[in-house]
Parts: C-alpha cells; sequence; structure tokens
C-alpha cells in the first residue's frame, strides 16, 4: 500500500514537474535548498521508521517547515551577503549520510540475522532428526 | 489500523508529488539556464556586472551627449562668425572701393589730353572729371592718381592732384558705362572732346572693355579726419 502510494505520488510528481513552468534562475537556490531539506526529511521518515517511532505529524511538519526555514535562511544570508544555504547544506547532507548509514547498517543486520537464523534452524533441524534417529 | 494507514500512504503520496514536483522544476530551469547560456556565471554576478555596464554606458552616453553639445556650440559659433566675417569683408570692400583703396578693372574709356596750341589747364581736367562723375564714373584715375573725394586737382606753377605733379600728357582713365560716358563727352561742336579740340589741345579717345585703375597711392593723411566726427543719434 505505502509503496504503490510512494510510486504514484512520484509519477504525479514528476507530471507536474514537468508542466510546471520555469522559474527564474535567481530563485532556483532556495528551490534547490528546499528539495535537500525535504530529502533529509524523508531519509529522516525512512530511519524512524525502520526505528520503529515513525509519527506522521512529525514527518509532515519536518517536511515543510524544514523546507521553508532552509528557503529562510538563505534568504537572509542573501541579505546579510553570507553563504548560509551552504551551512544549510552541510547539515542537512550530514543529517541524509547519518541516516543512510542507520537504515544501511539495518538491512546488512537482518540480512545477517537472517542467515543465522537459517542456520541455527538448520542446526536444529539435524539435531532434532538425530534424535529421532536415536529414539 | 487500516484508515491509518490509509492515511498514512495518502501523506507519503503527496509528500512525493511535491518533492518531485519541485525537483523537476528545479532540473528544468538549471538546464533552460544551460541553454541560455549562463553556466560560469551566477545570476547575481551578472546582474553586478550588468549594472556596472549599464552605468559605465550611461557615464559615457552623457560625455557624448557633452561633446556633441560643445560641438554645436562651436559650429554655431563659427557660422555667425563666419556669417559677420563676411558681412564686414562684404562691407570692408565696398568701403575700399568708394575711398579708391583698391585696384579696379572693368569697362570704361582713356582720355589723353595733351598740350598743344596751348597747354591743358587744371579746369580741363576739372571740367572732365565732372562731366565723367556725372556719366556715372565708378573709378577714375589721371595718370594713375586716384580721384577719390579728398582728391583736389589745383593749380600751382603745374597741375597738383593728390598733392603730386602730374605733367601732358594727361592720361584720364574712366570705369563706367561706355555708351554713358562717350555720349557724355563726345556731344558734337558742344562736348567736352569737341570743345576741347577745337580750344586747342589734343583729345584722344579710346573705349576700352578693361580699364585697369590703381588704387589711391597718395598721403594716407590726406585721408584722416580731423575735424568732422560722425553725429551720435
Amino acid at each position: 500500500m505505502i509503496v504503490v502510494a510512494i510510486v504514484i505520488g512520484c509519477l504525479i510528481g514528476a507530471l507536474i514537474g514537468t508542466v510546471m513552468p520555469i522559474i527564474p534562475y535567481t530563485y532556483s537556490g532556495y528551490l534547490a535548498i528546499a528539495i535537500i531539506a525535504a530529502l533529509d526529511s524523508v531519509f529522516g521518515a525512512i530511519t524512524s521508521s525502520l526505528k520503529k517511532n515513525f509519527d506522521i505529524k512529525i514527518f509532515i511538519s519536518g517536511f515543510f517547515v524544514n523546507a521553508i526555514l532552509a528557503m529562510l535562511l538563505t534568504y537572509l544570508g542573501e541579505r546579510l551577503n553570507i553563504d548560509i544555504h551552504l551551512a544549510a547544506v552541510v547539515v542537512f547532507v550530514g543529517r541524509m549520510f547519518n541516516n543512510l548509514g542507520i537504515i544501511r547498517r539495518y538491512y546488512v543486520e537482518k540480512l545477517t540475522n537472517k542467515k543465522v537464523f537459517k542456520k541455527a534452524e538448520e542446526t536444529i533441524k539435524i539435531a532434532n532428526e538425530q534424535n529421532n534417529d536415536d529414539k | 489500523m487500516d484508515k491509518d494507514k490509509i492515511i498514512l500512504s495518502i501523506a507519503i503520496g503527496f509528500v512525493c508529488v511535491i518533492l518531485i514536483a519541485i525537483m523537476f522544476t528545479q532540473f528544468k530551469t538549471i538546464d533552460e539556464a544551460d541553454i541560455v547560456g549562463i553556466t560560469t556565471a551566477r545570476e547575481d554576478e551578472l546582474t553586478t556586472m550588468l549594472a556596472t555596464w549599464k552605468q559605465k554606458q550611461a557615464e559615457l552616453q552623457e560625455q557624448l551627449d557633452s561633446t556633441r553639445q560643445r560641438i554645436d556650440e562651436y559650429n554655431e559659433k563659427i557660422s555667425s562668425n563666419q556669417a559677420a566675417e563676411e558681412l564686414l569683408q562684404d562691407e570692408l570692400e565696398q568701403t575700399n572701393m568708394l575711398t579708391g583703396q583698391t585696384d579696379v578693372e572693368g569697362e570704361g574709356i582713356v582720355l589723353t589730353l595733351s598740350d598743344a596750341e596751348r597747354s591743358v589747364t587744371y579746369e580741363d581736367l576739372l571740367e572732365l572729371i565732372n562731366e565723367l562723375r556725372g556719366a556715372g564714373a565708378e573709378a577714375i584715375s589721371i595718370n594713375d592718381q586716384r580721384i577719390i573725394n579728398m582728391t583736389e586737382i589745383v593749380d600751382a606753377n603745374a597741375i597738383l592732384v593728390n598733392q603730386e605733379r602730374v605733367v601732358s600728357p594727361y592720361i584720364v582713365k574712366a570705369i563706367g558705362g561706355i555708351t554713358y560716358l562717350t555720349s557724355a563727352i563726345n556731344q558734337k561742336n558742344i562736348g567736352f572732346v569737341d570743345v576741347r579740340r577745337g580750344s586747342g589741345i589734343n583729345v584722344q579717345l579710346e573705349e576700352s572693355k578693361n580699364v585697369k585703375i590703381s588704387a589711391y597711392s597718395g598721403r594716407r593723411s590726406q585721408l584722416e579726419f580731423r575735424y568732422a566726427k560722425e553725429v551720435e543719434e
């Protein structure tokens, strides 16, 4: 269900994106930082769902508030003539790598655990059969 | 549980829509920007450059305008100067002609008076000049002494013209309409030529298409006004 929603959402999004008019080059920086923030939120959501503490309200609010905050910071940086958006990018990308690491570790552990379980089960099976034979 | 899952799916789908839409828009914008050719310079840099060049252009334009204006002014001045100069030149020429300060030429007559049975008197010359002036002579000279409005013809042992002695033969040149001049002095029996010939001096009349009369060469002091002053209005 969720996977289907993601796929459909992506398709509709791509469609809208291709239809959307081009924004002025000056504002593309804001959009870029918003995208980074949103991606960070998405990875954060995946991580939290793996940790079983996923909250839809936190996800949605984080998604929008982070993006808007990042854009505002970029704007402020523009006004102050300082590249604040670089700091935002560093933070968001750093968090993204963090989350990606957690996700990777989770799946790797899961895979390893599966193998261990299988081995254990086989061992148990063999042991049981031997027990039965003994009987 | 099922309801929660539906809400979750819708929320995630919605987020995906927004994220991907924004991403595609951004991709398109960047692509378009590349096509336009702003790959190396950023918008603000270009804006700064544009502003700088615009300012420079405005300054240069201003300079150009002022220079052009100055050129116009100069041209105007030159042309007005030229006009004034031409006017002055014209006036000067006319004045010079009137006062006999220049060599002149034109159609006219040359009379040669010489002593024969009697000598030529200053009255003969005076009368001749009077006749010629009456006939519209524009320039007259006696033995290359230009007759101007200050010229005197007096008899002081010898005949003096412009305070210079002139002697026979007296060559009187006059520029003017040939017909008028000749008819004025050439009347049968009563004209200057016939009368003088009758009274015993040689008179030769010659018509010429090109009589040359030189400028007044007498003393400058004669041309100075010492007593007469222009009446100021």
